[in-house]
C-alpha cells in the first residue's frame, strides 16, 4: 500500500510536490498524469527517499519512508523511464546481483522462471545486455519485481519510447502485477494506457493534485477533455 | 556486501584493463625479481669474498710494528641485508665498506662502479619501484570509476532504489578495489620470501621484517585506495576522476618528495667536502698528535702522567710511553671526529624530520622511510654501520697501541709483532637494530600512516551517505 499525506516539497520559493495526499492499496493502480514538471518524478522519488519531504508523510506498507528507508525499499521495486543494467553482466547476473542486495537468494532455475514469466525470451537470459533494448531491459525490471515479491511498484514513464508491442507487452504484465496484489504507482503522459491499466488516475499540475478519478467511472474522451481542460487552464493562467 | 565485491571483481575481470595491467606488471616484477636477485646474490658474493679476503690479508701481513699495523689498515664491510631486495633505500649511493686506519676516520666507499656512469640517472627497475609507484597507478586504474561508471550508465538510481545501506555499498566498492592489489602483492612478497630463505649467503632474513613490510605496503595502497574510490564518489565523470587520481598519484609520488628535498636542504645545507675536511683539520691541530712529543698537548700530557705514577721521566713508568700518547692522541682525534660526525649527523636528522614533517601532503614520505629502514637500506642505518665501524677501529687502535705500551721497552727499536697476535684482533661485526627498534624509532611515520588510513576513510564513510 502506497499513502502519502500532504506530502510537499519546496526548492526556496519554489514548490515541487504541495500538500499530495492519495493512497493506492493492494491491487490497485494509480497513474499520474501531468505535463513536465508536474510533480510526479519528486513524488516518486520522495517515496524512494530519494529527496526528503519538506513536509507531510510518505508511507509504504504503513512505514514511513524517511525513517525506514532500508524497510520500505525492501519491498518495493522501482522501475524509472530508462532502466540501465549492467552491460559486462548477463540478464541472469543483473536480476541476481539486484534480488541479493534485496538480501533474496535465488539459484538460476529461479532466476530464469521469473525472466520467464516477465516475458524475457529464453535465449536472453544468458546474454550479456549490453545489447538489450529499452522494452528487454524494463522485463528485467518486472522480473526483480516478480523475484522480490514487491508489494508496491513505482514507474516513472515505463512506456515512454517503447514500440507500440512492447509497451503492450509491459501493460499486460502489469494487469498481471495488480492481479497479484501489487500496489503500482506509475507516472505517465499516456493518458491511453493509462485509461486502459489504471484503476485510479490522479492529473498533477504544478505540484497540486488537481483532479483524482476512478478509471471505471470516466472514457477515454471524458478523461481527455478533462486532462486538457487542466493543461489549458494552466496555459491560460 | 560480499555480492556487492563479486560483482564488481566479476566487472573487472570481463574488463580487458585490469588484465592487461596485471599482466604488464608481472612481467615488470618478474624482471624487477630476476635482476635484482641476480644482483643480490652477486654483491653478497662479493661481501664474502671481500671480508674473508680482507681479514687473511689483516692476519698473513708481514711482522711489523704495531702502529705500522695500524696505518697499514683493514676494512669494514656493510652487509648485503636480505630485504636490500625489496628495497635498495640509498645503498647505492652511500658505499658499502669503510678503510679503518690510523689517526683518520675515513668515509664509506666502493659503491657500485656503474653508479658513475650516466645510466645510472635513468634508475633502476626494482621490485620497490614497482611497488611503490606502478601499484598505486594499478589502483587507480581500478577505483576511479567505481561510482562514476554507475553515475555515468544510470545504475546508481536502480542500485539506490534496493534495500543496501550506502555505507555497505560503498565499502563493497573500496574492497573491490583493495582485493586484487593486495592478492598481486601478497603474490610478490611470498614469491620473494621462499626466494630469499632459499638463497645462500642470505644476512638478516625474517619473514617477521617481510611481513611488516608487506604489511607497510598494504597500508600505502588501502590509502590510495580510499583516494581513489573517494574521488569517484566526488567527481561527476570518469575522465575527472581518472585525472584528478592520477594528479594525487603525482603530487605523492613525485612533486611532494622533490618539494621536500629542496625544502630540507635549504634549511639543513650539508658543508661542503673541503669545508667539512678543514674544519676537522683546524680542531685536530689544537690537541694531541701521538706521533708529535714535543708539541704542547703532547708536553701537558706528559707532566700529568709522570705526576699520575708519581715518577720524574717516562722510562721510570711501567709502561712504554710512546704507546700510551699514541693512544691519547688516537682517542683525542676521535673526540674530534665524533663532534664533527655528529653535526654533519645531525644535520641528516633535522633533513629528514623536515622531510617527515611534510608527511601530511603525502602518505609516500612516511611510507619510503618505513620501507628503507624495515629493509636496513635507509640512511639511518648507514649512519649506525659507520659508528659500528669508527667503534671497531678505535677498539683496533686501542689493540694495536696497547701492545706497543704493554710490551715494547722504553727506547727499544724494532719492536715488531707477528700473525699470532694480528690474529687475536676481533672480527668485525655490523647488527642491524632489531623489528621491535625500527618500528619505535618510526613512531612519527607510523603516527602519519594510520592518519592517512583513517582521515579519508571517514571521508568516504560520510560521503556515501550523501550520494
Amino acid at each position: 500500500m502506497i499513502t502519502t499525506k500532504n506530502l510537499t516539497k519546496t526548492y526556496g520559493d519554489f514548490t515541487a510536490v504541495s500538500n499530495l495526499s492519495f493512497t493506492v492499496n493492494e491491487g490497485e493502480i494509480l497513474c499520474l498524469l501531468g505535463a513536465n514538471g508536474a510533480g510526479k518524478s519528486t513524488t516518486i522519488n520522495m517515496l524512494l527517499n530519494f529527496l526528503d519531504p519538506t513536509s507531510g508523510t510518505a508511507q509504504i506498507n504503513g512505514l514511513d519512508v524517511t525513517k525506514n528507508a532500508l524497510k520500505t525499499k525492501s519491498l518495493l521495486t522501482y522501475i524509472p523511464e530508462n532502466l540501465m543494467l549492467y552491460p559486462t553482466l548477463t540478464a541472469i547476473e543483473n536480476l541476481d546481483y539486484f534480488t541479493k542486495l534485496s538480501g533474496k537468494n535465488f539459484n538460476t532455475n529461479n532466476l530464469k522462471s521469473f525472466l520467464s514469466e516477465a516475458g524475457l525470451q529464453n535465449d536472453a537470459h544468458s546474454k550479456r545486455v549490453q545489447n538489450f533494448s529499452k522494452g528487454m531491459r524494463q522485463k528485467v525490471g518486472i522480473a526483480l519485481a516478480i523475484a522480490k515479491q514487491a508489494k508496491v511498484l513505482l514507474l516513472d514513464e515505463p512506456t515512454s519510447g517503447l514500440d507500440p508491442k512492447s509497451s503492450n507487452e509491459f501493460i499486460n504484465l502489469l494487469t498481471q502485477m495488480k492481479a497479484n496484489n501489487v500496489a503500482i504507482l506509475m507516472a505517465t503522459h499516456d493518458l491511453f494506457r493509462a485509461k486502459e491499466v489504471s484503476t485510479h488516475i490522479g492529473i498533477m499540475r504544478s505540484g497540486v493534485l488537481q483532479n483524482y478519478i476512478e478509471t471505471a467511472n470516466i472514457s477515454l474522451k471524458e478523461l481527455e477533455t478533462t486532462y486538457l481542460d487542466i493543461m489549458n487552464f494552466q496555459n491560460i493562467s | 556486501m560480499k555480492n556487492i565485491v563479486l560483482k564488481e571483481l566479476k566487472e573487472l575481470i570481463r574488463d580487458g584493463r585490469f588484465k592487461i595491467a596485471s599482466i604488464i606488471l608481472l612481467v615488470l616484477l618478474l624482471i624487477a625479481t630476476v635482476t635484482g636477485v641476480n644482483q643480490y646474490k652477486k654483491n653478497t658474493e662479493q661481501y664474502s669474498i671481500s671480508k674473508t679476503k680482507e681479514r687473511n690479508i689483516w692476519e698473513t701481513q708481514s711482522e711489523k710494528n704495531p702502529h705500522s699495523a695500524a696505518h697499514y689498515g683493514t676494512y669494514a664491510f656493510k652487509p648485503q641485508f636480505a630485504l636490500s631486495l625489496f628495497d635498495y633505500g640509498v645503498t647505492q649511493y652511500t658505499g658499502s665498506s669503510i678503510f679503518l686506519e690510523a689517526h683518520n676516520r675515513n668515509e664509506a666507499s666502493f659503491s657500485e662502479a656503474s653508479d658513475q656512469t650516466s645510466l645510472a640517472r635513468f634508475g633502476t627497475l626494482s621490485i620497490n619501484f614497482v611497488l611503490i609507484y606502478l601499484f598505486p597507478l594499478i589502483i587507480i586504474l581500478i577505483g576511479y570509476n567505481a561510482y562514476t561508471k554507475e553515475f555515468e550508465l544510470k545504475t546508481f538510481t536502480l542500485l539506490k532504489s534496493q534495500s543496501v545501506h550506502p555505507v555497505k555499498l560503498a565499502l563493497g566498492k573500496w574492497l573491490a578495489t583493495f582485493l586484487p592489489i593486495l592478492l598481486l602483492t601478497a603474490l610478490v612478497f611470498i614469491t620473494t620470501g621462499i626466494i630469499l630463505s632459499n638463497l645462500q649467503g642470505v644476512a638478516f632474513f625474517s619473514w617477521m621484517s617481510l611481513s611488516v613490510l608487506f604489511f607497510t605496503y598494504t597500508l600505502y595502497y588501502a590509502v590510495i585506495t580510499t583516494l581513489t574510490v573517494l574521488i569517484s564518489m566526488w567527481s561527476k565523470s570518469s575522465g575527472v576522476s581518472l585525472v584528478s587520481s592520477l594528479v594525487i598519484w603525482v603530487l605523492f609520488s613525485f612533486i611532494t618528495p622533490k618539494i621536500a628535498t629542496n625544502f630540507a636542504n635549504s634549511n639543513h645545507p650539508y658543508p661542503s667536502k673541503s669545508e667539512f675536511a678543514s674544519r676537522i683539520a683546524e680542531d685536530k691541530q689544537k690537541g694531541l698528535d701521538g706521533h708529535n712529543p714535543w708539541s704542547k698537548a703532547a708536553k701537558q700530557l706528559e707532566i700529568e702522567t709522570l705526576k699520575e705514577y708519581g715518577v720524574d721521566s717516562i722510562s721510570q713508568l711501567p709502561f712504554n710511553y710512546a704507546g700510551y700518547r699514541m693512544q691519547k692522541g688516537e682517542e683525542f682525534e676521535a673526540q674530534v671526529y665524533d663532534k664533527h660526525y655528529s653535526i654533519l649527523n645531525d644535520i641528516a636528522v633535522n633533513q629528514n624530520q623536515t622531510y617527515k614533517n611534510l608527511s601530511f601532503i603525502s602518505p609516500f614520505v612516511p611510507i619510503r622511510f618505513l620501507s628503507m629502514d624495515i629493509a636496513n637500506t635507509s640512511n639511518n642505518l648507514h649512519w649506525k654501520f659507520t659508528q659500528a665501524a669508527e667503534a671497531y677501529r678505535l677498539e683496533k687502535q686501542k689493540f694495536l697501541n696497547y701492545d706497543i705500551k704493554d710490551n715494547m721497552k722504553v727506547g727499544e727499536r724494532g719492536y715488531t709483532m707477528g700473525a699470532d697476535k694480528f690474529k687475536k684482533l676481533p672480527k668485525f661485526k655490523f647488527t642491524p637494530p632489531l623489528l621491535s627498534e625500527i618500528l619505535s624509532e618510526n613512531r612519527q611515520n607510523i603516527l602519519f600512516i594510520a592518519l592517512w588510513l583513517v582521515l579519508p576513510f571517514i571521508g568516504l564513510i560520510m560521503t556515501s551517505k550523501k550520494i
